[in-house]
């Protein structure tokens, strides 16, 4: 074969190229890559989640209502409702912000306004402080039934489902360390396959006098721009995403923010890619097999 | 350099390798070993770089006893020897630079000092132009330079060549020899398997012969007048059967 012939690699500084990139290598990394994908959705969905959340308990208030109840039991029930850990006040909404309320809600309306707000109860206005308690909302319920009132049940299906992004939040990482191990178990087995394809290289290198680390490292490295690689790559999979839904999620006042997931995605892919490359290069072919 | 007593090497599958070995090279010399094939000849050299451990005896390579020997010891000792293989054990999938350098990188040499190095040790076999090519670009006798320059490239005191000629012509195989030859005037102990006695004609050496295993004849290459021990040099010895 003439020199001019010859195959040639991209060179890296210092005259070394760079391993070969085969089929198993784009495999592994699209296999990672779409499990990183399927997980940076999974917390974008969460951030969206928290964010709807927030905006509501932003301006989150629990209403009491009293039938017939007198200002005295109204005042009562405030101040033992003020007292409470975790609430931050508890007022009397006073009969003039309620006509008020009343007539903005009902518009122009041929409504009789004075009769209608007669038959409305008496109203205590909760408002929570900025560290609940995870008893808070049971504790006011309580409260509120003890002094003969009851809760708007609306305003507490909301806590509600705080509980369970709350919960969600849990499972969420508990998938994301399943979906990391399984990364790393999926990158382990395609280094073994390189490793076997490269067992010549390793057992010349032990031969030469290489220590365990100088052998090993490679293969981790591999392993740890596979997994970094597949990353970077889920991130830029996620934006069509984020962007096409970004006008739907405009109205419910939530802004995603993808930019947060790439140092998460990038090093928790390399993390993935070095656990796995660490797993499998645990039993290198050794000596004996180097050299019978 | 190196010393054998009572040899023995025994591998997992019952197989005796070797059995009651005993001899002696100094520093310096030019040593055959040759045997029919399954004399042993691969299995003593492996013994010497730490690819097999003997099962009893004494062997010393380097004042480093082979029998006790600890991981890091005997991996200090391979940095000091150059391993010609037998089927040269080439990276098809490195270049020639990356093959030369390999044993370099083990030693930790800076990466800015590398090509230079393997440069040079190319030229010595005429290879110098081929430092990026791929080895499946190269004859079978140029692949065999690479594997010589490899094993030359870190300057090791002791060269062990298993079966280097082997397949190779008459001509490549006397340039190889020369290589080898030089490699050993610079100061190098070489130390080379071979089934073709008839190098010995043209590249002067001493001869271990095994058979079975064990040691059948031990040669000193000297002219007869001055075949006596008297003479201030150390030579081979070795235990026949």
């Amino acid at each position: 074969m003439s020199q001019a012939n010859e195959r040639s690699t991209p060179r890296l500084p210092g005259g070394f190229s760079l391993p070969p990139f085969g089929v198993h290598q784009w495999l592994a990394l699209a296999i990672v890559c779409v499990a990183l994908w399927a997980l940076g959705l999974l917390w974008l969905g969460m951030q969206a989640g928290s964010q709807w959340m927030g905006t509501w308990q932003h301006d989150l208030r629990f209403h009491a209502y009293m039938e017939g109840g007198n200002q005295t039991k109204l005042k009562h029930l405030a101040d033992q409702l003020a007292l409470l850990p975790g609430v931050s006040s508890a007022r009397v909404v006073p009969h003039q912000e309620m006509a008020s309320w009343l007539h903005d809600w009902l518009g122009s309306g041929a409504v009789d306004e004075d009769e209608l707000l007669r038959s409305l109860p008496g109203t205590v206005e909760i408002t929570p402080g900025s560290e609940t308690g995870e008893f808070l909302y049971s504790d006011i319920a309580d409260e509120v039934r003890r002094l003969g009132a009851t809760l708007n049940s609306g305003e507490m299906h909301l806590v509600q489902v705080q509980r369970w992004l709350a919960n969600i939040e849990r499972l969420l990482w508990f998938v994301t360390l399943i979906l990391v191990l399984a990364m790393a178990i999926i990158i382990s087995n395609t280094l073994r396959m390189i490793l076997l394809a490269r067992a010549d290289e390793v057992q010349l290198m032990r031969l030469l006098g290489a220590n365990e680390w100088f052998v090993r490292m490679p293969f981790i490295l591999e392993g740890m721009l596979l997994g970094s690689g597949a990353g970077v790559l889920a991130w830029f999979l996620l934006w069509p995403l984020i962007l096409g839904a970004a006008s739907w999620f405009a109205a419910l006042d939530v802004s995603l923010n993808g930019f947060i997931l790439l140092a998460p995605m990038v090093f928790g892919g390399g993390m993935a890619g070095g656990l796995g490359a660490w797993v499998a290069t645990m039993r290198l072919p050794n000596e004996s097999t180097a050299t019978t | 350099m190196i010393q054998a007593r009572q040899l023995m090497l025994r591998y997992p599958t019952g197989k005796t390798a070797l059995s009651g070995v005993t001899l002696s090279i100094p520093k310096g010399r030019f040593v055959y070993l040759t045997g029919e094939s399954g004399a042993g000849k691969s299995s003593l050299l492996r013994c010497l770089y730490g690819g097999a451990r003997p099962t009893s005896g004494q062997l010393t390579v380097q004042d480093l006893d082979m029998r006790l020997a600890q991981e890091h010891q005997v991996r200090k000792l391979r940095r000091n020897i150059g391993v010609i293989f037998q089927n040269h054990r080439l990276l098809f999938s490195r270049t020639v630079f990356e093959n030369v350098a390999l044993p370099l990188r083990v030693q930790g040499w800076k990466p800015e000092r590398l090509v230079a190095r393997a440069r040079k040790v190319l030229e010595f076999v005429g290879l110098e132009d081929r430092l990026w090519s791929f080895p499946e670009a190269l004859s079978g006798g140029e692949q065999q330079r690479v594997a010589i320059a490899r094993a030359m490239s870190t300057h090791p005191p002791l060269i062990l060549a298993d079966e280097p000629t082997g397949n190779l012509d008459i001509g490549t195989a006397r340039r190889i020899m020369d290589y080898l030859m030089e490699l050993n005037q610079q100061g190098s102990t070489v130390i080379m398997a071979t089934h073709d006695l008839q190098l010995m004609e043209t590249h002067p050496g001493d001869l271990l012969c095994l058979h079975a295993g064990a040691l059948a004849e031990t040669l000193q290459h000297m002219p007869p007048a001055i075949h006596d021990h008297d003479d201030g040099h150390e030579y081979v010895t070795g235990e026949g059967i």
